[in-house]
């Protein structure tokens, strides 16, 4: 038995496990190391005040990174992403939780092809950020 | 109708390229720092047998880290005060703030350790909307990778909101 979905064993409507994210601060400065990004939002509690956030800013890319692996740990390692997109709607902050869910909402048999709805919401409900996926489940 | 908040030399600049052709290797520990700093420590970003099993070449790479490999370094003399870099490359707008907007990616090829990318990134788009809040330009720098075997790897669109 299979643990990852295949065209045969999912259907429109199925929702994908919920995956929940955090950053600590040492987190996101590992993020703004790791992608050369020196904006001071990030990591700097102060300066993000003085630009009028609530507090030090999760970076928009590195949601990105959690919402393309929210998916592929879904479709695991056989299927392959085609396209994502999403829009950054609020900001995310240090020490917050955020949580990822997804809908099947189209399925191509014949070319093994799901297309994913996708929400990354806080805590209170705020979307943070819709999405869109495209993936290629495993043939077999 | 309100004013323009794109000038017209702006404007000109729709289909430039703004950035690249750049050419970078893609290292196996640039993209493994990159995938333990998002959290995404799926076997394929580190293991050749797990990456052979699912049908890569060698280790692949996280989707989004072929943007960050391409960031060129630059000096410490060029940080603003935001901790920005001055950009040479920006666009001229008659706004105050500009956002991130979203993103937009198509993954056509596979991108592994070892595989050369060249990046080139164009002004793809520039024009005014009217929203609920006023007036806004939608900005979309479009980059497109290709690898050294000439084939497009993906694309990624990045959409600034400025008003």
């Amino acid at each position: 038995m299979n643990k990852y979905p295949s065209s045969g064993s999912i259907s429109v409507g199925d929702q994908l496990p919920v995956m929940r994210k955090k950053a600590n601060e040492a987190e996101l400065f590992l993020y703004s190391a790791a992608s050369f990004n020196p904006h001071r939002i990030h990591y700097d509690r102060g300066y993000a005040h003085h630009e009028g956030h609530h507090d030090t800013v999760v970076h928009g890319p590195l949601q990105g990174s959690w919402l393309t692996q929210f998916v592929t740990d879904w479709a695991g390692p056989k299927a392959r992403l085609i396209s994502i997109e999403w829009q950054n709607r609020a900001s995310a902050f240090v020490d917050e939780e955020v949580q990822f869910s997804g809908t099947v909402v189209a399925l191509d048999t014949l070319e093994s092809i799901v297309e994913l709805e996708i929400f990354e919401r806080k805590a209170d409900g705020t979307i943070l950020m819709p999405a869109k996926a495209l993936v290629r489940l495993e043939e077999r | 109708m309100s004013t323009s908040l794109i000038p017209p030399e702006s404007l000109a600049r729709v289909g430039e390229v703004l950035e690249g052709p750049v050419t970078v290797p893609i290292d196996r520990r640039e993209a493994q720092r990159y995938a333990y700093a998002v959290g995404d420590e799926n076997p394929v970003y580190f293991d050749e047998v797990s990456a052979h099993a699912a049908g890569y070449r060698t280790v692949t790479v996280p989707p989004l880290f072929i943007t960050h490999a391409l960031v060129p370094p630059k000096s410490a003399q060029m940080l603003r005060e935001d901790g920005l870099y001055q950009d040479a490359t920006s666009i001229h707008l008659e706004v105050s703030r500009m956002m991130f907007g979203g993103e937009e990616w198509d993954f056509i090829e596979p991108v592994c350790v070892g595989d050369e990318i060249t990046a080139t990134t164009r002004l793809a788009d520039l024009d005014q909307k009217e929203g609920s809040k006023g007036p806004f330009v939608r900005l979309v720098r479009e980059t497109t990778f290709v690898n050294q075997d000439e084939q497009v790897v993906a694309r990624s669109r990045q959409i600034g909101i400025a008003r």
